[in-house]
């Protein structure tokens, strides 16, 4: 027997009556679920994949080296000349793509549109033919190269260096090893601790780090001998598992929330888009970044080396503009922030941005915070430094004791 | 996998043949006779091996039940074999019926563990110690190397079994604590309001908490640890089986073509280095460029 109920709007009623009323709310909530749903499918049904376009700013390609190429993007206002040119590089993990997603989600354009000049790798795509390609290949010869031409385009005079995940661990790393190429650095959701503060995770933070951590440096060379690659199919399914139940919902529940949404419809495909064109990563350096830096955290141990050369962190000696997500399942927050512990304090700054680690880039909220923040970090920082002539070498920085504790 | 060549071969029937009866060819005609003699093991060779292929085939498609010859069938073709290359064979210098008693009973260790049919009768930790000591048991060159890498093989899949088992046991005592979570806090009283969307709201926030803490949990490290050891270790056996196809129609193996790329990737370091080295010197000499 149904207890004594009340109704929605308080009143006593009897019990099959208040049967009655859910049942009715029941089947009202499960109709409007599906009828947004039904919009949904028929959005997806009449839309071509050929209609789900995402990098369309125009580039040209103007360096190139094996796979690896040098984007120059055309500019959509004059030019700055104070400001040095940008060179964006992102990981193996994922495509450059996501930084111009579309048109009103762009860093890419965002920059272009304060006036800078801006540059991104493209790393290709790689195959098992590249499988033995390291981080001496990817950071020193490919990374490396690509520095040298931006530069060299830039009348010899250093440039800003954008690092994006685990292109930012390479760029910190090719920054602390030739300070004198660069102006300045920025990075965003980048590990650079990759142990962080596992007593400071939230719930669903730092994954990656326990998993990877659990793992033997065996299992992962028996994963690397297997594949010869990293497959990018495994990382795209450890990355959904990252966020189980959103996962689950998400082609669901979430689809259904759009309701056929022209907008949402279409910013959703573009994602998937992007999601669903995953690389391969290199074996050997993927070798280097479980068991190297993930495992063994060589980076803060300086002990990492590039060609033989250790890697300190210390010696970056330009502007840093340090961006992280609050929100972060991927890379924690301890992990990116702890590059503040080997910068000058003077030089060194942060973002703390209120979302998860893609929505750095496609959240709309991250056009004014991460792409508005870093074009006014290049004026304030870069432009009023006066030019200095990229030399041979330069004078190591003095390395800082203790963690950057302010936000920009 | 094993065409049988024999069948293409052609010549005429001779009078003295019986019909249901094989007969070796004239004694008089040596060469005719070792022709025979060779096809006629040749069928017998090729019929033993298209069996042996079947089960490997059966083994590796349909999982743990594997399609084999009886005892009886195998020992047959074996004798038939036999027969084949020594006419004198008397098949009845052995108790025919014991002996395929014992090649299927797994009364002989050495005979049964011929025969996967025998296996797949274990439970599974006695299937796995049996299929474990096979595989680590000593070879004898070429002798029974087949079958002890067909007992690793089916380890393998068994360990991989046992460990999607654990990792799906891990993740269901997950959705049973879930759904224990759920029903504290979502009451029985909140579903009798009808408002299915605050139950779904509900339900996802409870497992959704649940699987973020189980995936931190050391058992759920573990058993995924477990299972992607496990897969790997598949995955690298059907390399090793593609890659015995490979040798086998004259195709390049995967670890041939990656040998290859190694060497490639270093010279091509070298190459780099060798350059640098040289443009250093030109450097240091005054020189601008490689037209120097």
């Amino acid at each position: 027997m149904l207890p004594q109920r009340r109704n929605h709007k308080g009143q006593r009623v009897a019990s099959s009556e208040a049967a009655m009323e859910a049942w009715t709310r029941a089947w009202s909530q499960m109709i409007e679920t599906g009828t947004k749903a039904i919009k949904s499918n028929v959005y997806l049904a009449k839309t071509s994949k050929d209609e789900v376009e995402i990098a369309e700013t125009p580039s040209d390609t103007v360096f190139q080296i094996d796979k690896v190429r040098v984007m120059r993007y055309r500019p959509l206002v004059e030019p700055n000349p104070d400001i040095p040119p940008v060179l964006i590089c992102y990981g193996l993990f994922g495509r450059q793509t996501m930084i111009d997603l579309q048109e009103d989600r762009s860093l890419v354009r965002n920059l272009l549109q304060s006036g800078v000049d801006v540059y991104v790798v493209d790393w290709g795509n790689p195959t098992r033919a590249d499988q033995f390609l390291n981080f001496d290949d990817y950071i020193d010869l490919y990374l490396g190269s690509c520095v040298d031409h931006v530069v060299a385009a830039n009348s010899g005079k250093p440039i800003t260096m954008f690092g994006i995940c685990e292109g930012g661990t390479f760029a910190a790393a090719l920054v602390a090893d030739r300070p004198h190429l660069f102006a300045g650095l920025a990075l965003a959701i980048t590990p650079i601790d990759f142990h962080g503060q596992p007593d400071e995770f939230w719930a669903g933070e730092g994954f990656l780090n326990s998993w990877i951590g659990n793992l033997s440096e065996d299992d992962v060379d028996l994963i690397i001998d297997t594949y010869g690659m990293l497959p990018g199919a495994m990382t795209g399914a450890v990355f959904s598992s990252l966020t189980p139940i959103a996962s689950m919902t998400k082609y669901n529940i979430g689809l259904a929330a759009m309701e056929g949404d022209d907008a949402a419809m279409l910013n959703f495909l573009r994602m998937e888009k992007w999601i669903a064109d995953r690389p391969d990563h290199p074996g050997e350096a993927a070798r280097q970044w479980l068991n190297d830096l993930y495992r063994d955290n060589q980076l803060v141990e300086g002990t990492f080396e590039l060609c033989g050369k250790p890697v300190d962190l210390s010696k970056i000696n330009c502007p840093v503009l340090n961006i992280y997500a609050l929100q972060d399942h991927i890379i924690p927050v301890s992990c990116s922030k702890a590059l503040g512990r080997f910068v000058q304090e003077d030089l060194y700054e942060e973002i703390g941005f209120p979302g998860g680690h893609v929505g750095v880039f496609v959240s709309r909220k991250a056009q004014g915070v991460v792409a508005g923040g870093l074009s006014e970090w290049m004026q304030r920082k870069l432009v009023a430094k006066p030019a200095k002539k990229a030399a041979p070498k330069s004078k190591p920085g003095k390395p800082r004791k203790t963690a950057a504790k302010r936000k920009a | 996998m094993f065409s049988d060549r024999t069948n293409s071969v052609q010549y005429a029937p001779r009078a003295g043949d019986l019909a249901g009866e094989k007969q070796l060819a004239s004694k008089d005609d040596n060469f005719e006779q070792m022709f025979d003699l060779w096809k006629e093991g040749q069928e017998a060779f090729f019929k033993a091996q298209n069996d042996i292929a079947k089960t490997f085939a059966q083994s590796f498609t349909d999982g743990m039940a594997p399609q084999t010859p009886s005892g009886a069938e195998t020992f047959a073709n074996w004798q038939a074999m036999v027969k084949a290359w020594a006419p004198t064979w008397d098949a009845n210098s052995f108790d025919l019926s014991q002996q395929a008693t014992a090649f299927t009973s797994g009364n002989d260790a050495w005979l049964a563990m011929l025969d996967p049919a025998n296996w797949t009768k274990q439970v599974p930790e006695q299937l796995r110690n049996i299929l474990e000591s096979i595989s680590r048991a000593p070879q004898f060159a070429d002798l029974a190397t087949p079958h002890a890498e067909a007992a690793a093989a089916w380890r393998e899949t068994l360990d991989y079994q046992n460990a999607a088992a654990e990792l799906g046991k891990t993740m269901q005592e997950a959705w049973t604590r879930a759904f224990q979570r759920y029903s504290e806090s979502h009451t029985l009283d909140d579903l009798q309001t009808g408002d299915v969307q605050a139950a779904l709201d509900a339900w996802l926030k409870a497992a959704n908490a649940e699987l973020l803490e189980t995936q931190r949990s050391p058992s759920f490290m573990q058993a995924q640890r477990k299972l992607l050891r496990a897969s790997m270790e598949i995955k690298a056996r059907q390399r090793e089986i593609a890659e015995a196809w490979c040798d086998a129609y004259q195709i390049p193996t995967r670890t041939e073509v990656d040998d290859l790329t190694k060497i490639v990737h270093e010279l091509r370091r070298e190459l780099r280095k060798a350059k640098r080295e040289i443009a250093a010197l030109r450097s240091a000499s005054g020189g601008t460029g490689e037209n120097d």
